[in-house]
């Protein structure tokens, strides 16, 4: 094939810029925080492969897994300058990551063939949910974890992964129908919404059941986009608004937890060494970051509890200012888009509310931790996706990206005959 | 259809997107200074951490941080001129003039030393996380001597200048406190009737009672008014419209020179003096002395008062010639008058931070100057001998050194608030200036029996120490 040597650069290209820039970002690492040296080219190996191992005559946007590999060394470095013993786990994690998103390629490309199975998704989230609550264990008051030897693992990662696979597969067989229905019409809209409500609601219920309202809130906000995109019907996202609204007020009077949550957000420091200490040392962190920041590894993030986790977007901006927190926030823009790019190519339904689902699950969990970390609203402990430390989150975005990357491919411009849509 | 959803909802989130942007710039903008404020901000200690040193002449450390906590080797002595750094309480005296240059730059949340930070991490050069040391010439062992002279009384504050340089040796001021516990004083020190706070000798406002007499004698020899031979005759009074004036310090003196009536501190005489010269030859005298301008010093020094000379009266202005009145100055003001005489008429200006080392490098370095020119020095030559006949026969023998010729004028400040105040002016050696003092004790009486012997203590101590 003479075409070969552009076809593999062009594939090579972004991942080599991404892999350039985490070596430069590497280098001011504190020394032996990260590394040895061969798991760092091993790592750069992988992600090479990744973007090499794809079906021949087809093109993808090359971009999304460059963007993830860069945003993920964005982190490796944040993470080994608040905790090099944190960076050395969390490069495991990130070789597991890029071992199970290059295997998992192969079925992620014939994806579409999963359109007619809905229920399964239902079932897997209720499977993981079950391990939770046999083999879970309470970390930090909440029971979300999965502990097998050495490993630790947060389902719910891989949960809110299955919903959107349910309702894309839900959706896209019944969106239509429901956005032909009169909103007025109970009976109708029970019938077809009944169901969607019956898959996605346990998994909603049982998020807050065991106060993870982070994830809830995300959960709710995915599924509002998928459900306005697949039936364009305004009055259920606003009713689906109301809904949540009323869920908040009664929380606000009910419960203790949310309503700590709340009165830290509105008044940090009012009780600065006691429940209002997270948030009051992330906002000195924040101001001491200033527009151009301290400088990496200047500032003292490691004042915040927990901040290699919740409030690693408050250890970014002390160090890198709000100049650098635009940069990143612009990053995820970024990638959200041209997920959401991919989605309006797809000429069928399903592929389209899967790739928009994960990339809206990417945008607004972007958005639910970095406007909680700067007080636009509570601060709800989820991950800032790639960045944070955490191997549930990072291996369950790099599943969401080689999803999305495996959607975007579309055949190249000179062998259109090769293939047509795959559905 | 679905794809015009999604690009809705690409708007709904470009619109969070800025909504966080926009949060984020108001709280590490706008909010930040507040925030940082906030007294449980860990950060606070850690700028102390970096926080440069300030040295004396001799490279002691008199202000260091050692273990995260801000340690004062003077304790007491000179408290109000170096100041203090609290987490609570915020800086004073050098601590306070010099904290852009003490902090670390990368802390300071100066947007243009964090850019030089960048700036110089990209060219590679070390992160300065140490801020500047600043060096003084303040001599510990001057200080410590007048800090005990002038402990024995409630108030007062004394001054030591280099004659020829105008530097700062010591600068004292009684009641004093220790700025290395002022975190937890500080609420109970703040309350004090006596302000321990307050830098008496370059905020204090005194009448410098008949210490003035050294600038009315400039005065009245430089304009060519008076010789030191000129004749007078004081009866012990003067009536001066519907006012008598009587001397305090020394009883009636007689029939004086100018030199004598200097010596023996005659009111009546120098009434006279400042009659004969008038308002404007007078007041162009505090004018060339830099009397009532804003002191050039490197810690905000407050503004000797002069009365307005459109409405002053003859009894007003005599008063004037003799250091009472509505005239207020501050030991350094009178120190530096003293300097312009032992300098040949060049009047110095002050100086107390010589140089401000950052990272090795010399970036504040002071350069001696003249503040003015106010009296020729064939003036200076006359007052210094005028001076020196204070102590060698007139009120100021308590201050006589052995071996070393002292020049002085005592002053007895009357004021509305008790006793008088007793003040001594003096430098030397008289031939060869190289040490300045002004010492005044409130309410203590003649500046004869108080002043002078602490005064006399310090030149000791002062001569020995510089060359």
């Amino acid at each position: 094939m003479t075409n070969a040597l552009p076809v593999i650069a062009r594939r090579l290209v972004p991942m080599l810029i991404a892999l350039a820039l985490d070596a430069w970002m590497f280098s001011f690492a504190p020394v032996h925080a990260i590394g040895p040296s061969w798991m760092l080219l091993l790592l750069a190996a992988l992600a090479c492969f990744w973007v090499l191992w794809q079906p021949a005559g087809m093109r993808r946007d090359d971009f999304l897994p460059a963007l993830a590999v860069l945003l993920s060394g964005l982190g490796v470095m944040l993470v080994a300058r608040l905790s090099p013993h944190l960076a050395q786990r969390q490069l495991v994690w990130l070789l597991v990551s890029l071992v199970l998103a290059i295997s998992a390629g192969p079925f992620f490309s014939t994806i579409r063939r999963l359109a007619a199975v809905k229920y399964i998704w239902v079932i897997l989230s209720l499977i993981f949910f079950g391990l939770l609550v046999l083999f879970g264990r309470e970390v930090n008051g909440a029971k979300l974890w999965i502990v097998l030897g050495p490993v630790r693992y947060e389902p719910v990662e891989i949960i809110k992964l299955c919903i959107v696979f349910f309702l894309a597969a839900y959706l896209s067989e019944t969106g239509d129908v429901i956005a032909m229905t009169r909103p007025w019409s109970i009976r109708e809209n029970a019938k077809y919404l009944g169901p969607l409500l019956l898959g996605w609601l346990p998994a909603l219920i049982i998020l807050i059941l065991q106060h993870d309202i982070g994830m809830a809130a995300l959960l709710l906000a995915v599924f509002a986009s998928m459900l306005y995109a697949a039936t364009r019907r305004i009055d259920l996202v606003l009713g689906g608004l109301c809904v949540f609204a009323l869920c908040a007020w009664f929380a606000l009077h009910h419960y203790g937890y949310v309503q700590t949550r709340v009165s830290v957000w509105l008044h940090p420091f009012a009780d600065p060494l006691g429940r209002g200490y997270q948030s009051a040392q992330a906002y000195f962190s924040l101001a001491a970051g200033g527009l151009f920041g301290t400088g990496y590894r200047l500032g003292h993030p490691e004042f915040i509890p927990n901040v290699a986790n919740d409030y690693v977007y408050a250890a970014f901006s002390e160090e890198f200012g709000a100049l650098g927190g635009l940069v990143l926030l612009w990053l995820f823009g970024v990638l959200a888009f041209r997920m959401f790019a991919v989605a309006v190519a797809q000429p069928d339904l399903f592929a389209k509310l899967l790739a928009l689902g994960m990339g809206a699950t990417l945008a607004f969990q972007t958005v639910v931790i970095t406007g909680g970390v700067v007080g636009l609203f509570p601060l709800t402990g989820i991950t800032l996706p790639f960045v944070s430390y955490g191997g549930s989150s990072l291996l369950a975005n790099f599943l969401l990206v080689a999803l999305v990357w495996a959607i975007s491919a579309r055949p190249m411009t000179w062998s259109r005959e090769s293939s047509a849509s795959s559905s | 259809m679905t794809d015009r959803a999604i690009l809705r909802i690409r708007v709904v989130l470009v619109l969070a997107l800025l909504a966080i942007a926009g949060r984020q710039l108001y709280v590490q903008l706008i909010a930040a200074p507040t925030i940082s404020a906030v007294p449980t901000n860990p950060r606070r200690h850690l700028a102390d951490a970096g926080r440069g040193r300030i040295l004396a002449s001799d490279g002691t450390p008199l202000a260091q941080t050692v273990s995260g906590v801000r340690v004062y080797s003077m304790h007491g002595a000179a408290a109000q001129l170096i100041g203090y750094d609290s987490v609570r309480y915020g800086t004073s005296g050098i601590e306070d003039a010099y904290n852009a240059a003490l902090e670390p730059a990368t802390r300071s949340g100066d947007p243009f030393a964090q850019w030089q930070a960048l700036v110089d991490a990209f060219q590679g050069k070390p992160a300065s996380v140490h801020g500047a040391d600043v060096i003084t010439t303040i001599s510990p062992t001057i200080t410590r001597v007048l800090a005990e002279q002038l402990s024995r009384y409630p108030r007062g504050a004394g001054v030591v200048l280099d004659a020829r340089t105008g530097a700062v040796l010591a600068m004292v001021s009684q009641p004093t406190f220790d700025p290395n516990t002022i975190d937890t004083t500080f609420a109970k020190t703040v309350l004090l009737k006596q302000s321990p706070l307050l830098n008496r000798a370059i905020d204090g406002e005194y009448p410098p009672g008949s210490t003035f007499k050294i600038l009315t004698a400039s005065a009245a020899i430089d304009s060519g008014t008076f010789t030191p031979q000129s004749h007078f005759y004081d009866p012990g009074y003067l009536h001066i419209g519907s006012f008598t004036l009587h001397d305090n310090e020394g009883e009636a003196t007689g029939s004086q020179t100018l030199t004598g009536a200097f010596a023996l501190s005659s009111n009546v005489d120098f009434a006279r003096v400042g009659m004969k010269l008038g308002v404007d030859t007078f007041y162009e005298y505090l004018h060339r002395f830099d009397v009532g301008a804003s002191l050039d010093f490197q810690l905000p020094a407050t503004v000797s008062h002069i009365p307005d000379p459109k409405d002053l009266s003859d009894g007003e202005l005599a008063q004037l010639a003799f250091g009472q009145g509505a005239l207020t100055v501050s030991p350094l003001q009178m120190a530096l008058i003293a300097a312009a005489v032992a300098n040949g008429g060049k009047e110095p200006r002050p100086y107390v931070v010589r140089d401000v080392l950052r990272d090795g490098v010399h970036v504040g370095t002071v350069t001696p100057s003249t503040l003015a020119i106010p009296i020729t020095a064939d003036t200076a030559a006359a007052v210094t001998k005028m001076m020196v006949a204070v102590v060698k026969f007139g009120t100021g023998t308590t201050a006589a050194l052995p071996g070393v010729t002292v020049a002085g004028k005592t002053g007895t400040a009357t004021n509305p608030l008790g006793r008088p105040h007793s003040w001594f002016v003096c430098f030397a050696p008289a031939d060869a200036p190289r040490v300045v003092v002004a010492v005044v004790v409130e309410n203590a009486g003649y500046g004869a029996t108080v002043a002078a012997p602490i005064a006399r203590a310090v030149l000791a101590s002062a001569l020995k120490v510089v060359r």
